[in-house]
């Protein structure tokens, strides 16, 4: 995964040869405003979250494009991760998709137990409520991009046993 | 001697393999015929990954073929073979086999696997390489993959037309000439949904062709998945030495002799199989020095590593290579 930080131009999904770029933009992110795609069609997408219907329009623009575009998506990490699973779940491989997270913003941290997946802005290591069942989650850096989030787990859970 | 030397090299070979039957030998055109084998007493044989290859040891030989069936639990295994006259006799020794001969086979090995991720398969054949491709195929239709099939065979030269014909309708286009084939081709490159596959097989200039033109329509890599079934034609290439660090002994390697075979020379036994830097059993590690990758089986990745080579085809970049032998 590479961060906004990184020049957008050099990344791997932009290799000579790919014939359009598919922009999405969560957020009030300008990461893509200046996004060079070197010349070849760019159709610009910007949603305020990644949540279910943007993702369906997602899945349809993918489900509408050939092989040799690429997807940029850009964004708070947890909507950029939310889109990144959904596009691979179109068939995408990681080297058409290139993630362009914020420095800072919410993550996802999915509930082991109950499967809920729960937003927070707490840092890696501490712990969580779940908002499925109440209990309370550690996450680490365990992370999936199948459900473009963090594994949490019953904090404490060696102790009480 | 010559017979010591032979049992050796037999024994690497049927290490780990099974000992089959020719069930049945059908002629597909004029110079290939399919070969089937099964297990003696009628046993289910191990199931394989679709696009998977069995090695069939012949006299004191063996070469890769690949299966054409799906896989799923198989009571038999079928090759098809094209006969080379002037080859290195394998596809004589299998067109001479009959019903009721034993044969010593590998356990099937899969590395033209397909994508489980894909959306739909796009396969792409050229005369015998419809071999592993009509794998795919198979597999395809019976676990309702979505699947279509560019084949390239000259009229009355294609093995496996009225299965492909069966088994995948109107998802088959047939091209007899180049020509047609070109133009089918970048029409498929460029109209295929994301999500799409390609699996090409055949000669090793139309796989290069058709792997380089995806990759300048904009096909990354990991859509692209080829199987070469012939090794390049290798130079002699230029003398160096080896190191062995464990074993101490420091040994030539000449122009026109391979690694592989100066280490057999010097009594050490490296696993190996086709000899052809297909397979990837004779890797060895590497220590020191730049190796000329002449294989298939490694990764780009792997071979900028410079940490093991396969010792059947590749030699040294360097004076002096240093192995972990």
């Amino acid at each position: 995964m590479r961060t906004a930080s990184t020049s957008p131009a050099t990344g791997t999904g932009c290799e000579p040869g790919f014939r359009g770029v598919i922009c999405v933009s969560f957020g009030t992110t300008e990461a893509l405003k200046n996004h060079s795609t070197g010349g070849v069609p760019r159709q610009d997408l910007r949603f305020a979250s990644a949540n279910p219907e943007a993702l369906a329009t997602l899945r349809s623009v993918l489900g509408r494009s050939r092989v040799g575009v690429r997807l940029v998506l850009a964004g708070p990490p947890a909507d950029v991760h939310a889109a990144a699973s959904a596009a691979a779940e179109c068939g995408l491989v990681d080297e058409e998709i290139t993630l362009l997270c914020d420095e800072v913003g919410p993550r996802v941290v999915f509930c082991g137990h109950c499967h809920t997946s729960t937003t927070t802005d707490h840092p890696i290591g501490t712990d969580v409520d779940c908002q499925g069942c109440a209990t309370t989650l550690t996450f680490t850096d365990h992370f999936s991009r199948r459900v473009g989030g963090y594994l949490g787990f019953s904090a404490h859970a060696e102790e009480a046993a | 001697m010559t017979a010591t030397a032979l049992q050796t090299k037999v024994q690497q070979v049927v290490e780990g393999t099974l000992q089959l039957e020719v069930t049945n030998v059908s002629v597909q055109t004029d110079s290939i015929t399919s070969i089937t084998f099964g297990d003696p007493l009628g046993e289910v044989l191990p199931c394989y990954v679709p696009g998977s290859h069995l090695v069939v040891q012949y006299g004191s030989g063996a070469n890769a073929y690949s299966l054409t069936g799906s896989g799923s639990a198989p009571t038999e295994y079928s090759i098809s073979v094209l006969r080379v006259d002037g080859g290195s006799g394998g596809s004589l020794a299998m067109h001479a086999l009959s019903v009721g001969d034993r044969v010593q086979v590998s356990h099937p090995r899969s590395a033209f696997a397909p994508a489980a991720t894909a959306k739909h398969h796009l396969l792409i054949a050229a005369g015998i390489g419809i071999t592993p491709v009509l794998s795919h195929a198979r597999y395809a239709a019976e676990w309702g993959a979505s699947a279509s099939l560019i084949y390239v065979h000259r009229p009355g030269t294609g093995a496996h037309v009225a299965e492909a014909r069966e088994l995948l309708g109107s998802g088959l286009t047939e091209c007899m000439d180049r020509g047609s084939f070109q133009e089918v081709l970048t029409r498929r490159l460029t109209t295929q949904k994301l999500g799409t596959h390609l699996y090409v097989c055949g000669p090793t200039a139309f796989m290069d062709s058709v792997l380089e033109q995806a990759r300048d329509l904009g096909w990354p890599k990991g859509l692209l998945h080829s199987e070469a079934f012939s090794g390049a034609a290798l130079d002699d290439g230029e003398p160096f030495a080896v190191n062995l660090a464990r074993s101490g002994v420091k040994l030539d390697v000449p122009a026109g002799v391979s690694l592989l075979e100066t280490l057999e020379n010097a009594g050490l036994s490296v696993p190996n199989m086709c000899r052809k830097g297909i397979c990837g059993e004779c890797s060895v590690p590497v220590l020191r020095g730049k190796p000329l990758h002449r294989d298939l089986y490694l990764t780009d990745q792997e071979k900028e590593d410079n940490t093991a080579m396969m010792c059947c085809v590749s030699r040294s970049l360097d004076k002096e290579l240093e192995l972990d032998l």
